[in-house]
């Protein structure tokens, strides 16, 4: 896996510990907070853990803070803000600019029939583009296919904030051997419930009742605040489903 | 010693507490935000600075130390990775030792310097805590000059109003001069010797002079360890927080 060492703004990193690539001719990718200054020095522009990895040739910044910023890709949770004739403007983040979706980006939306979205409601979408100079633009469905794959209007449920770190963890394909995280394989034994994690560090729970809803959140909540481990994640579940 | 919580409030995108020499400052970001028209810029992020002071509303003494540090903050953010949002500072002063404004035989009635270099060293901290791209980070400190020429570094509310000059250094991570101000009277040499001993406090220069005469000049001051590796500390401390969970990974 991955060596870590920490690096504050502004350092260079010695070209010694960067990934030698398998093959001369594939190129090192720069993750975030990693910045090349021409001819062969790489910064790091944030303060966090320096991930390396050999087999993917790639080094990265590893930090669990600040806004998130759209990346091309990313599925967020976001609040439909207001409509305009052919777009619903969508806060990703607050304070920042809107992101735009067209109305038609939804599945089998066509001009006669698109969807109802009130000013609030809560939609899960994809980036599908956003660059610094432009405001994001978001999707509801795959452009290619045109199916919704899961995205779209998020009726019902509640939405709890959690660290980008935490999101990031809970959207990995394996989030117990990668990420660590057993919290909701262990309340889905017991609760029936769904979620929907957006990359903007928002995860919508829906569920039977209230209760079990409040608890998958704060389950989740508290992971993230106290670093929970694998195993006092199973405590916590535990103590949180004896209350029901 | 400098007293540093990285990351106390929750609501806002990155927010440090910085205490050192009997100031305390709290500093919160949001950013990269929505700006203003008036405000915009095509090319690079706008940085809007506010100081608050303990007591009242501020004025123009709050003003002046905006200005300084907006002009420096710009230089150590990376401000064309968001162009046309806004970084916004709150820096709010939260303890400041008993005399808060100082008088003496300086040219201005009130000092505005002594809180200069907790607000640069919090607002740093912030910025860290919100992951914006930085080109450095950067450490400041306040060196008072005597009038038999001692230089005494971080000093007390007494010593500032007897000191001949007071000068507030900041340096960059590379250890470039990135602020330089000074109030009183003071020789060039004097100067010299206290941009020397700045950069010691700071920067932690060993190579610079000699080895025991370094040591000499770090006995005076309380904590051996330069600005910069406190701030390493606190960062490491807060990172190793966040990845708590990956411990138990193995």
């Amino acid at each position: 896996m991955a060596a870590q060492t920490l690096v504050l703004p502004g350092e260079a990193i010695p070209s010694d510990i960067l990934p030698i690539p398998s093959n001369p001719s594939l190129a090192l990718k720069l993750g975030p907070g990693l910045r090349h200054v021409p001819p062969s020095t790489i910064t790091s522009v944030l303060a966090g853990s320096l991930c390396i990895d050999q087999k993917k040739n790639s080094i990265w910044v590893e930090n669990n803070s600040g806004r998130y910023i759209p990346q091309p890709n990313d599925l967020v949770l976001a609040i439909v803000h207001h409509s305009s004739t052919d777009w619903y403007h969508c806060a990703i983040t607050p304070h920042t600019t809107l992101a735009q979706l067209p109305q038609l980006a939804f599945e089998g939306a066509t001009k006669k029939t698109r969807p109802q979205l009130n000013s609030g409601s809560l939609i899960y979408a994809r980036v599908l583009s956003a660059s610094k100079h432009t405001d994001p633009e978001l999707a509801c469905c795959n452009p290619s296919t045109g199916k919704s794959e899961g995205m779209g209007e998020l009726k019902g449920g509640m939405v709890f904030d959690v660290s980008l770190g935490m999101a990031r963890r809970l959207l990995l394909a394996r989030q117990r051997e990668e990420g660590g995280l057993v919290v909701l394989e262990e309340i889905a034994e017991k609760v029936a419930f769904e979620v929907a994690v957006g990359r903007n560090g928002k995860v919508w729970v829906k569920s039977g009742g209230v209760k079990e809803t409040l608890l998958v959140g704060r389950a989740l909540q508290e992971t993230d605040r106290e670093g929970l481990g694998v195993e006092e994640q199973g405590r916590l579940v535990k103590k949180l489903l004896r209350g029901i | 010693m400098a007293n540093i919580t990285l990351s106390p409030l929750y609501r806002a995108d990155g927010s440090a507490k910085y205490s050192k020499a009997g100031y305390s400052v709290i500093a919160a970001v949001s950013g990269p935000i929505e700006v203003q028209r008036r405000d915009e810029l095509p090319e690079e992020a706008a940085v809007d600075i506010a100081v608050r002071p303990a007591a009242g509303v501020g004025g123009l003494r709050e003003r002046h130390l905006e200005s300084i540090i907006q002009n420096t903050l710009r230089r150590v953010i990376l401000v064309s990775a968001h162009p046309r949002s806004l970084i916004q500072f709150t820096l709010q002063i939260v303890t400041s030792p008993e005399d808060g404004t100082v008088t003496g035989n300086l040219p201005q009635a009130a000092s505005n310097l002594p809180v200069l270099p907790a607000l640069l060293q919090a607002s740093i901290l912030a910025l860290i805590s919100t992951s914006i791209p930085l080109s450095m980070t950067l450490t400041a400190t306040l060196v008072a000059v005597n009038s038999n020429d001692t230089l005494i570094p971080d000093p007390s509310v007494q010593q500032i109003k007897l000191a001949s000059s007071i000068h507030v250094l900041a340096f960059s991570s590379h250890g470039e001069l990135l602020v330089v101000e000074s109030e009183g009277d003071f020789t060039m040499d004097t100067w010299e010797e206290v941009y020397q001993k700045a950069k010691l406090i700071c920067h932690g220069e060993e190579e610079y002079k000699g080895e025991s005469e370094s040591e000499d000049m770090s006995m005076n001051s309380e904590d051996v360890s330069n600005l910069e590796n406190v701030l390493k500390d606190a960062v490491e401390r807060k990172i190793a927080k966040s990845q708590r969970w990956k411990e138990s990974m193995g």
